[in-house]
């Protein structure tokens, strides 16, 4: 009978949309750490590659796999295909009733608000003005509105262009005139239409750009494992806050990002000087600062909600005290 | 004698089969299968909020635009590509190796293409509109002209009639059922190209709800947003065929 296939094509959809839950979440031995990363693997992750050649060697072998954005390295850990992510999906942590914290600060968040100089000089010139930013809740969203409220300020519109890669373009082809880059495309804009463009000053922005997180579950399961790869990280951190060329030399000794075109090769000096000298790179994986200031920032952005929020509803401290009580 | 029951009615089954459906996604969710996949009625009721807060109107305002440009473009230029190619085969052997390689091309890989060449504005998602729909409107406009009854066509030489009214009065008649047909598909692959374009260009209409309240965890809100543009699409095609099966019998539709 022909209603009655629809019911069993209903069945088969919802399992389908459902998904089989992974069956093989936590199955694996322990001295291993799926590592979910939502981004390409670039010079922005050296320091977690050296970090991962380190642990290897003391018996921790993170998997990092790159996913296409952010928030699909969060859904693998949700569901458990992934251990670790990275990113700072505060929203999902606030909202999924899976308790996933934050533990590790890899980096603070670095962002260049730039300008056409023949149409903009300074943050009052954008008053009324058009800007343009990453995503609607993102990052670069909450910095942007965060200056116009210091400035008193009311941009006209904000656009979304994902990707400071396409904004940049976006600038140098003229059809962009007011944006926001991360530090890799605003040396490139600067470079390739030199005296075209001005960075505006930014007050006071700390929150974290990258962070690690976990279930709770997970992190207390694996506090071995999880010990061993926060204090790598740290090592890696301090080394190339006490001199950026350090992760050059280190790049090579272990023969990390091989491929990557001359191009960007000559960009990781500036990238990890700049970022060492603005102090993104935090030596104590962030500590208390880093919870308080994220939830002060990402409330301003919208992601998360809500008064009275609690740094122990979004982090997980014990990891990183262990490790910053043995790396000295 | 016993009355018919129930069971009988094509109605019944529909309705039982729906909330046999919805049913079946309540209970995926509330197990649930995953933190992030919402129940159904948080899922309906997060829709409803979207209807009533009016961001829902507002992103099929914006979303609608490039659809409705692209098809329009398709339903002119197509069609007429697709009677050009089926009526001389000059037209046929210069245009139809493109169309054949677009109806193979994996889109999603193109779209990014489209960007580069044309930016980030309208123009690139009416691009994708076109390039997902033409095809299909082309291919079926072609393939309707081709098909006229070779027997039919034949009568009108024999009666000496002339080529202007073996096109508008044998083979224009005969292939309007398949162009119909593909305008009804041309619109269901545009559906597609405006939800990838609003994915992949920019984030704007019911892209843009889909990505927001994703990257906010707000899941209901972004199965909801999901389920109502294959709602409006599954609404849209199904009144488009019944139009279709009133304009054109049977045995024109070759069904």
């Amino acid at each position: 009978m022909s209603y009655l296939r629809f019911p069993l094509t209903a069945f088969a959809m919802v399992a389908l949309l459902a998904g089989v839950p992974a069956a093989d979440s936590h199955a694996q031995a322990r001295t291993k750490i799926k590592y979910a990363l939502g981004d390409v693997i670039s010079i922005d992750e050296l320091p977690l590659l050296v970090a991962a050649e380190r642990a290897k060697k003391r018996g921790v072998d993170v998997e990092i796999t790159s996913f296409k954005s952010e928030e699909v390295a969060t859904q693998a850990v949700i569901n458990g295909q992934a251990d670790v992510g990275q990113g700072t999906p505060y929203a999902a942590v606030q909202k999924v009733n899976v308790p996933i914290r934050f533990f590790y600060q890899m980096s603070a968040l670095q962002f260049f608000p730039i300008v056409n100089k023949d149409s903009y000089k300074s943050w009052k010139d954008l008053n009324g003005q058009e800007i343009v930013v990453h995503a609607r809740g993102s990052g670069t969203e909450a910095i942007m509105r965060l200056m116009a409220k210091e400035h008193g300020i009311e941009y006209k519109n904000v656009s979304f262009v994902p990707g400071s890669d396409v904004r940049a373009l976006g600038l140098i082809k003229g059809t962009i005139k007011a944006s926001i880059l991360d530090a890799t495309n605003k040396n490139y804009v600067m470079k390739e239409a030199p005296g075209k463009f001005i960075v505006l000053p930014l007050g006071k922005v700390k929150a974290s750009d990258e962070a690690l997180f976990a279930t709770r579950a997970f992190l207390d399961k694996n506090q071995a494992a999880v010990a061993v790869l926060v204090e790598e990280l740290l090592r890696v951190t301090r080394e190339i806050n006490a001199n950026p060329k350090s992760i050059l030399e280190e790049r090579k000794k272990l023969g990390l990002l091989k491929e990557l075109p001359a191009k960007l090769e000559a960009e990781i000096l500036p990238y990890f000087e700049e970022g060492v000298k603005n102090g993104i790179f935090p030596a104590d994986g962030g500590a208390a600062n880093a919870a308080q200031n994220d939830l002060d920032f990402f409330k301003l952005s919208g992601s998360i909600k809500g008064d009275n929020l609690k740094t122990d509803d979004f982090w997980y401290m014990a990891p990183l005290k262990a490790a910053l009580g043995k790396v000295k | 004698m016993p009355r018919p029951g129930i069971t009988s009615s094509p109605l019944f089954w529909q309705l039982a089969s729906f909330a046999l459906f919805f049913g079946a996604w309540e209970i995926a969710g509330r197990w649930p299968v995953s933190a992030a996949f919402p129940p159904f009625s948080a899922t309906l009721l997060a829709l409803l909020e979207m209807i009533g807060d009016g961001s829902l109107g507002k992103a099929y305002v914006s979303t609608l635009q490039p659809l409705l440009i692209g098809i329009a473009i398709c339903g002119v230029a197509g069609i007429g590509f697709g009677i050009g190619m089926g009526l001389s085969r000059t037209v046929e052997w210069f245009t139809l190796p493109v169309f054949i390689i677009l109806q193979a091309a994996p889109m999603a890989a193109i779209i990014p293409l489209i960007t580069y060449l044309y930016g980030i504005g309208l123009t690139s998602k009416v691009l994708a509109v076109i390039f997902l729909a033409a095809p299909v409107v082309v291919m079926n406009s072609y393939k309707g002209i081709r098909n006229a009854n070779p027997s039919l066509i034949q009568m009108c030489r024999s009666f000496q009639g002339s080529r202007r009214q073996e096109i508008l009065k044998i083979i224009l008649p005969h292939a309007a059922a398949l162009i119909f047909t593909g305008l009804r598909l041309g619109l269901a692959m545009g559906f597609i190209g405006v939800v990838i374009a609003e994915l992949l260009i920019t984030p704007t209409g019911i892209g843009d709800l889909i990505t927001y309240h994703s990257s906010v965890a707000d899941y209901p809100q972004m199965f909801a947003a999901i389920s109502s543009i294959i709602l409006i699409a599954a609404v849209s095609l199904h009144a488009l065929e019944r139009v279709e099966r009133r304009l054109f019998p049977a045995e024109i539709r070759g069904s």
